[in-house]
């Protein structure tokens, strides 16, 4: 465990800086757009706008908590956004089916949820390491499975008519920020923490890096990559539940895509797809960046296709961006 | 070591998610032998994603109503997503295939679906085209003649916009919610909500797509209503995009200040109608128009002739409707 924590890291200083370049290359990339887009969309930087685009990034950085554990793991998940709508439909059900307390509903709803997320991030994982097939595959399976059995469960029709307390949690703010994105913040504070502070963290890092020296030095690697897949399930039950709460219909349909949103948020924040790189806070800033991107040109005013060139260059920059401040930062540290 | 059994795995489970994904692209468990059973004529009807519930809805209504008429047998089937055009050619291809004596077809694309269509012209199968116009341009050039029989969507949207410029009063300030850019009935929509402006004295601040999707219109509308905040009307292309600005405006404190005018009548929207937050929607009836459909191909497979644009009904909605 040891050598292989060290082998990851040569010296904790460097690795101290080597983060702090590291998030400092996309949050200065996240300030340059806060800039132009103060600049140039006068309603940007007013507190209203700010309360949107909490909203707008909320379900986004959740998804991207549970994508940066498989990530980094050196796993793929495709099958986010129909495993969502899965979540949705199932609770859904529940909060409507009536004959229970409306908190009591909810509660159950929310742990149901969380489950449905959790079962299929346990047999995505469960797959992909006993059959030794590519993640990419198992989940691209899965996203058929959950959207088919989605549509399914619901005969493709739309749920509504929830709980009105339900509705108003979901629309509710604290501090003027949404209560929502308070609890996205502490899934990302939570996912730092269980990475950085924990056993089960440095596993995680050190299986994207080099998963044969982990199994060698004794450490079951199946049980920590099957794990990152139920923590991504859990992230998507409950970005499923706050979906619900915000628009208060739960559709078969609903997240066609998300999947990507999420994997970009994960790969701007500085994550290697290969595994082992990353960090939450990069994630978080990676969502940052996406959510501010979409508001600051609708804003704006710019049309539809211009804004989804100009979203699809800003990945491809971030990523190259990304190569070269890796090279900055590990030259600044093997200096004297 | 372990090269092999990864590669073969993958293979496997590749070969398993495509059958997935056709299993999907063939609908539903319809009869396949196209033959006419008991004398019948075989009728394919061909729609859009099945995940709609619009198409759903049509679906249903087509088998009630074939087993009502009795003298046909029906095979539906579907596509995996609204765009699936190749998923529609396949299915075309499988009613020439089957023999089928008509095709009752709701294109996903208005022009690239002329051609497999003219090849099941040529094969001696009618053709019927539902839901959302063939191009006419695309017709003309293959030198087909195809009945339309279908909804005036532009007619729609001019009716429900009609409402919200009489709720709005003259110069009254809006914007569009657009369906998929390029769909045939996200322009017709469009166009008749343009319409609708025009002759209530709206004034369009801003017209951009959400995809059809709840989520997508939620951050659409909500950065209009920065930029415009004296927003007083949204015009929705359907429903699902509705339920996102309903809640948007909601947020924004601006429940009674905005009225949405929407297009689709599903029943997630009806609550916000019976509330006053939606002024209007629209009842293309959907289960209805797949039985004139296949009612205008067993006129044609009798020898009858069947032209132009047999119009379906559209229908505006309102609070009164729903008592």
């Amino acid at each position: 465990m040891t050598s292989v924590t060290l082998g990851r890291k040569p010296h904790p200083a460097s690795s101290l800086a080597q983060q702090v370049m590291g998030e400092a290359g996309i949050g200065i990339a996240l300030l340059a757009l806060v800039a132009i887009f103060t600049l140039s969309a006068p309603k940007f930087a007013t507190s209203d706008n700010i309360t949107h685009i909490a909203t707008e990034i909320t379900l986004n950085t959740m998804l991207a908590v549970g994508m940066t554990f498989v990530i980094l793991v050196g796993g793929i998940d495709l099958s986010v956004g129909s495993v969502m709508a899965l979540s949705a439909v199932v609770s859904g059900d529940v909060l409507t089916a009536g004959g229970l307390s409306t908190s009591a509903a909810v509660l159950l709803a929310v742990l149901v949820s969380a489950l449905v997320g959790m079962g299929c991030g346990l047999v995505n994982g469960l797959v992909s390491e006993r059959w030794r097939v590519p993640s990419f595959i198992v989940t691209l399976g899965m996203l058929n499975v959950a959207r088919g059995a989605a549509l399914q469960y619901t005969d493709a029709k739309t749920l509504y008519d929830f709980p009105e307390s339900f509705n108003r949690f979901g629309t509710s703010t604290l501090l003027g920020i949404p209560t929502l994105f308070w609890i996205s913040l502490l899934m990302v504070a939570v996912g730092h923490l269980v990475l950085t502070r924990t056993v089960f963290g440095r596993l995680v890092f050190a299986i994207g890096s080099n998963e044969e020296a982990v199994r060698l030095s004794g450490h079951r690697t199946g049980v920590v990559k099957v794990a990152a897949f139920v923590i991504a399930g859990f992230t998507v039950g409950i970005a499923a539940v706050t979906y619900m709460a915000r628009l208060n219909i739960a559709s078969p349909i609903l997240g066609s895509g998300y999947e990507l949103n999420a994997i970009a948020a994960v790969v701007i924040g500085g994550a290697s797809l290969s595994g082992g790189k990353g960090s939450m806070v990069g994630t978080l800033l990676g969502a940052c960046l996406l959510g501010v991107l979409t508001n600051g040109l609708l804003l704006m005013g710019v049309s539809d296709f211009q804004r989804q060139m100009i979203t699809g260059a800003v990945i491809m920059v971030a990523v190259v961006v990304d190569h070269y401040r890796g090279r900055l930062a590990s030259r600044l540290v093997a200096r004297p | 070591m372990i090269r092999k059994p990864v590669v073969l795995s993958a293979t496997a489970a590749l070969l398993l998610a495509t059958a997935l994904t056709s299993c999907g692209q063939e609908g539903d468990g319809a009869t396949s032998d196209g033959t006419s059973k008991g004398g019948k004529p075989t009728v394919c009807l061909v729609m859009k994603s099945l995940g709609n519930e619009y198409f759903q809805t049509m679906e249903k209504g087509a088998q009630d109503h074939a087993r009502q008429r009795g003298d046909l047998t029906l095979t539906a089937s579907g596509i995996q997503n609204e765009t699936d055009i190749d998923g529609q050619v396949a299915a075309i291809n499988r009613c020439i295939t089957d023999k089928a004596a008509a095709l009752v077809l709701a294109p996903a694309d208005s022009q690239a679906l002329v051609a497999p269509l003219k090849r099941a012209v040529k094969a001696g199968i009618k053709v019927v085209n539902i839901d959302v116009k063939l191009d006419d341009a695309a017709l003309k050039a293959a030198g087909l003649d195809v009945p339309f029989v279908g909804p005036d969507n532009t007619e729609g949207a001019r009716l429900s916009g009609a409402v919200l410029a009489k709720a709005l009063g003259k110069d009254g300030k809006v914007v569009i919610l657009e369906g998929n850019p390029g769909a045939a009935n996200a322009q017709q929509r469009k166009a008749g909500f343009v319409a609708a402006a025009a002759a209530g004295g709206l004034r369009v601040l801003d017209s951009k797509t959400a995809h059809w999707e709840t989520d997508e219109a939620y951050t659409v509308v909500s950065n209009m209503l920065t930029a415009h905040p004296d927003l007083q009307g949204i015009l929705a292309s359907n429903d699902s995009m509705a339920l996102g600005a309903v809640k948007a405006v909601a947020a924004a404190g601006k429940k009674n200040q905005i009225k949405v005018a929407s297009f689709d009548n599903i029943e997630a929207i009806r609550p916000y109608v019976k509330d006053g937050s939606v002024v209007a929607t629209v009842d293309q009836f959907a289960a209805k128009q797949a039985g004139d459909g296949i009612d205008q191909a067993m006129k044609l497979i009798a020898g009858d002739k069947v032209q132009g644009w047999v119009k379906t009904d559209v229908k505006v909605i309102t609070a009164s409707d729903l008592g």
